[in-house]
């Protein structure tokens, strides 16, 4: 039963439409620039006067893989992470984002954006003013300090991620880029985030669809990171992805009768 | 402003195409979703009472609560209020709900709930979009089933949506989210009695007709969007409490006694593992399928196939319509009915009748009642589309049958004889029988002393009746009914409150009375104002916790309180759900609402139970134990209302709420409103 599984390695994942944006990033380099001033006068002003090329970042030490076959939509994640980081609830400021096609067929149904806490950052990259960086002293965790971003936008539209997972988000009344940090910074969790630590969407998820690894996964589309993270106990339910798949325990109905 | 609150109610008057605010603080006092739906209906119409459901003076009033929008688990539900043109033989103001994600975006939108007031002159829906309302014209929308309806209005609201994107509402408003729409269909625009809500392919507010309360205002739909907070009171407390509850949500990779809890049969339902709540999807070779949550829900009962039919249903979402032989035209059937918008608890008994009357020789093509229904095809697509498309669009017989069960039989000069006899087979208010009321009595006296079928599984419905079902119950008859009724607080304590024997201390005892009374109020505080899901809450025990302990009564307070930044305990809000309830009864009141009409149909007190699995306590001794044979007493069961009446603060001689209960309650203005009516206990 459950051959076809291929535990963080998933073969049958869906394909990402290729967009332009997928070539922008090729062999650790930004092979394109010019989307970087078509951005506001703000980011126009402050683009360095080269991008730079070929630059090379420390790996981080953690990610986040996930299994959109597995994920119910409940979008506990998405919650618990606006809340630890913001202390509010709000779907628009989660730094992973879930998204649904209530009439879709599965498995296309759902779409599981996290961060990849890229090989290559291209938002650390492509920041104009040094917001984004590695933060080499907590595990390379890709990170953007808030109070010296800008609003200028720039990583989000040079994520080559569709949907671009850096999120724009209003704090004290200003627009703002954040993402993903691995809960490294949770003011309102007692948690100790970031590698070694935890992460609440990861904690939460009452799936346990998302999972934290340390190993960086295989950079291509969405495979390294949308893997298999179930078990037969899934499959045991009825929940196969392959009607080939026969589940050990067939769940037909069946009545006791009482006692 | 308090946790959990936006602070502001969307009030919308179609007749006069008006939009404007109630603050949400005025009715804090009653938590949230049903309390503050009732409060607002009778401060808006209370005193207008009675009249008639497709009046454009009803209201659809729906409440989301502090904690839609959050991650509260099984909070996912959007009220539903407004006087319910299903019931019989008044259109009782009434509840129903659904699930989905309806609610939460409503909050993300920046609204505690909507009134809608009047009825437009032409067909419209409604647009949130964060803090920006507009009414819309339906045309082009009018007509079209739910599914389409609801695909066109998200068109029509994000026109560059781009599912897996980013959009932008407007400027610094990003989400990629689409909008939530509920809508009714063609069964609701022509005024069924039936008419369902919909909110996505399968989630329905059922009960009690307010599809056709939505065609009656010409109100195609409403759609929410939003992109703001939700407060939280204290989100360390929120979030410590929301990762304690995992103890007691099924552990997907490692679940406790898979082999007991995980296989098909009862436990599919009642033991909190994903799906199981579709059950057109069971036999081999299985669909491929994902297990889909309501916002916030740790389970995720529903399902979305490969084939993308049956998505999102659940039980009787996908039982009403059977074709023979072929589970994906079943399928297809029941996706049938929520396209059309007709409500699955009221469309199954009418099937039953259909074939009854088919079958006496009465109904048929020539027959006393004359139809081309093509009745001597059951079990086929063809018939089920042939039923569902007449009442829907009124055409024929279907006419007549869009009156519902009650006023169907009605009109056939069949209701006393045919419910009398349980040939058609409905118990409370023209709502279905759903559970024997001879042995689950609670269910029963619990349905009767409201408006409606009961509809709370996680009462002692799932976790005794249906667990004992399974012929594999988890805990003796004993140990259940000490660990359940220790989690009913106030009253926990007394075991005899779970026993359905017909004994001195079983259904027509005292403690039936405070059972009865314990449900009355959980239903109107945690799942009414709460927003709760009857699937998962009260969670008195369960089989995924070691010493089978649920999370009631700690958890209902303790994410409460983390929220609102309240701290008050489970026995206070139990009492809220008393004042809410109590207010419901005087509304009830205020339509006609006496003792003497709370009473079951004479099958249900006359025909010798089939049984029904329950604890009892027999000869001194815990026992799980069917009834076979039992009747219920008419004379118990009026005592039994009358002890009933008085532990409630009504006057038993008639059923109406009296003066100091009222005024305990800080509700002077409604006993002075009934006391103008002659109707104060």
């Amino acid at each position: 039963m459950a051959d076809d599984k291929k535990a963080l390695n998933r073969e049958a994942a869906p394909k990402k439409r290729l967009s332009r944006r997928d070539f922008l990033v090729t062999g650790g380099a930004v092979v394109a620039v010019d989307a970087l001033v078509a951005v506001t006068p703000a980011a126009a002003a402050a683009v360095p006067a080269a991008a730079p090329a070929a630059a090379t970042y420390p790996a981080s030490k953690g990610y986040l893989v996930y299994d959109s076959r597995k994920c119910a939509g409940c979008t506990t994640c998405m919650l618990s992470c606006s809340l630890v980081h913001y202390g509010v609830q709000n779907l628009s400021r989660a730094r992973i984002q879930i998204m649904q096609d209530s009439f879709g067929k599965f498995p296309g149904d759902v779409i599981m954006a996290p961060c990849r806490q890229c090989k290559v950052p291209v938002c650390v990259q492509s920041c104009p003013v040094g917001a984004a960086y590695v933060d080499t002293e907590n595990g390379n965790v890709r990170r953007i300090d808030s109070a010296k971003c800008i609003g200028c936008k720039t990583c989000l539209k040079m994520c080559p991620q569709q949907p671009h997972r850096t999120v724009w988000v209003m704090i004290d009344g200003k627009g703002k880029s954040s993402k993903c940090d691995l809960c490294l910074d949770t003011p309102y969790w007692d948690e100790k985030g970031g590698p070694g630590g935890k992460q609440a969407c990861v904690e939460s998820c009452p799936m346990k669809a998302i999972r934290f690894v340390a190993e960086m996964p295989d950079q291509k589309e969405t495979e390294g990171y949308d893997v298999n993270l179930r078990n037969d106990h899934w499959y045991n339910l009825g929940l196969v992805d392959n009607s080939t798949i026969e589940p050990k325990r067939n769940p037909v109905w069946k009545v006791g009768g009482g006692e | 402003m308090k946790g959990g609150y936006t602070g502001k109610i969307l009030r919308v008057n179609l007749s006069t195409r008006t939009i404007g605010t109630i603050d949400t603080a005025k009715y804090e006092e009653f938590g949230g979703g049903h309390g503050i739906g009732s409060a607002i209906f009778f401060d808006l119409v209370g005193d207008q009472l009675p009249f008639e459901a497709f009046d454009p003076r009803n209201l659809i009033i729906m409440m989301a609560s502090p904690f839609s929008g959050t991650f509260m688990p099984g909070s996912g539900r959007c009220e539903v209020q407004g006087m319910g043109p299903m019931l019989y033989p008044v259109e009782w103001f009434a509840h129903s709900n659904f699930g989905g994600r309806f609610t939460a975006q409503l909050k993300f939108a920046g609204w505690d709930g909507i009134v809608v007031e009047g009825a437009a002159d032409d067909p419209v829906w409604i647009n949130i979009v964060n803090d920006k309302v507009t009414i819309e014209s339906a045309k082009g929308i009018w007509g079209m089933d739910t599914w389409d309806t609801q695909e066109e209005i998200s068109r029509r609201v994000m026109p560059g949506l781009r599912y897996g994107e980013w959009a932008e509402l407007a400027r610094d408003q990003e989400t990629t989210q689409s909008p939530a729409v509920v809508c009714c269909g063609p069964a609701g625009e022509n005024r069924s009695r039936m008419g369902a809500l919909l909110h996505g392919p399968g989630s329905q507010a059922a009960l009690c007709g307010f599809g056709g309360v939505f065609g009656s205002k010409k109100l195609k739909a409403i759609s929410a969007i939003g992109t703001g907070d939700v407060p939280i009171a204290d989100p360390k407390a929120f979030m410590a409490a929301r990762l304690w509850f995992r103890q007691f949500q099924w552990d997907v990779d490692n679940p406790r006694e898979a082999e007991r809890f995980g296989a098909g049969g009862p436990y599919a339902l009642i033991s909190g593992r994903p799906s199981g709540g579709n059950v057109l999807n069971r036999e081999l070779p299985l669909t491929p399928a994902r297990a889909a949550a309501c916002a916030s829900c740790p389970r995720g009962c529903r399902m979305r196939l490969a084939t993308g039919d049956s998505n999102e249903s659940v039980c009787a979402g996908t039982m009403v319509i059977t074709v023979n032989g072929s589970v994906k035209f079943t399928r297809q059937g029941n996706d049938l009915m929520q396209k059309y918008g007709l409500g699955h608890w009221q469309l199954m008994p009418l099937l039953s009748y259909l074939e009854a009357l088919h079958k006496k020789g009465i109904l048929g093509k020539g027959k006393q009642i004359d139809t081309d229904l093509p009745l001597d095809r059951p079990g086929t697509f063809a018939y089920a589309e042939a039923v569902m498309r007449a009442i829907a669009y009124r055409e024929g017989i279907g006419d007549d049958l869009a009156e519902a069960c009650a006023r169907f039989a009605k009109k056939i000069g069949r209701y006393d004889q045919d419910v009398n006899d349980g040939t058609l087979s409905l118990a409370y208010w023209g709502t279905a029988n759903h559970y024997d009321p001879a042995i689950e009595a609670e269910w029963g006296f619990g349905s009767l002393l409201g408006e409606r079928d009961l509809m709370l599984h996680q009462m002692s419905n799932y976790p005794i009746h249906w667990m004992a079902w399974s012929g594999d119950p988890y805990l003796t008859a004993e140990e259940v009914s000490r660990l359940y009724t220790d989690a009913m607080v106030p009253y926990q304590g007394d075991p005899f409150m779970v026993d359905h024997s017909d004994g001195p201390t079983g259904i027509y005892s005292d403690s039936k009375v405070k059972q009865v009374a314990w449900i009355k109020h959980y239903e109107k505080f945690w799942i009414g104002a709460g927003g709760f899901c009857g699937w998962r809450w009260p969670m008195c025990i369960t089989n995924n916790t070691a010493d089978r302990r649920g999370a009631t009564p700690e958890a209902e307070p303790k994410f409460w309180n983390a929220v609102t930044g309240d701290n008050r305990t489970f026995a206070d809000y139990m009492e809220l759900g008393h004042k809410i309830y109590t207010l419901d009864r005087s509304i009830w009141t205020l339509q006609g609402r006496h003792r003497d009409m709370e009473v079951f149909p004479d099958y249900i007190y006359d025909r010798p139970s089939v049984g029904h699995d329950m604890t009892m306590y027999i000869d001194g001794r815990w026992q799980y134990a069917k009834g076979t044979g039992r009747t219920l007493d008419r004379a118990k069961v009026e005592d039994f209302k009358t002890r009933f009446y008085k532990f409630e603060g009504y006057n038993p001689e008639n059923g109406y709420p009296k003066r100091d209960t009222l005024e305990k309650m800080n509700l002077g203005k409604v006993a002075d409103l009934l006391q103008t009516r002659g109707k104060l206990g």
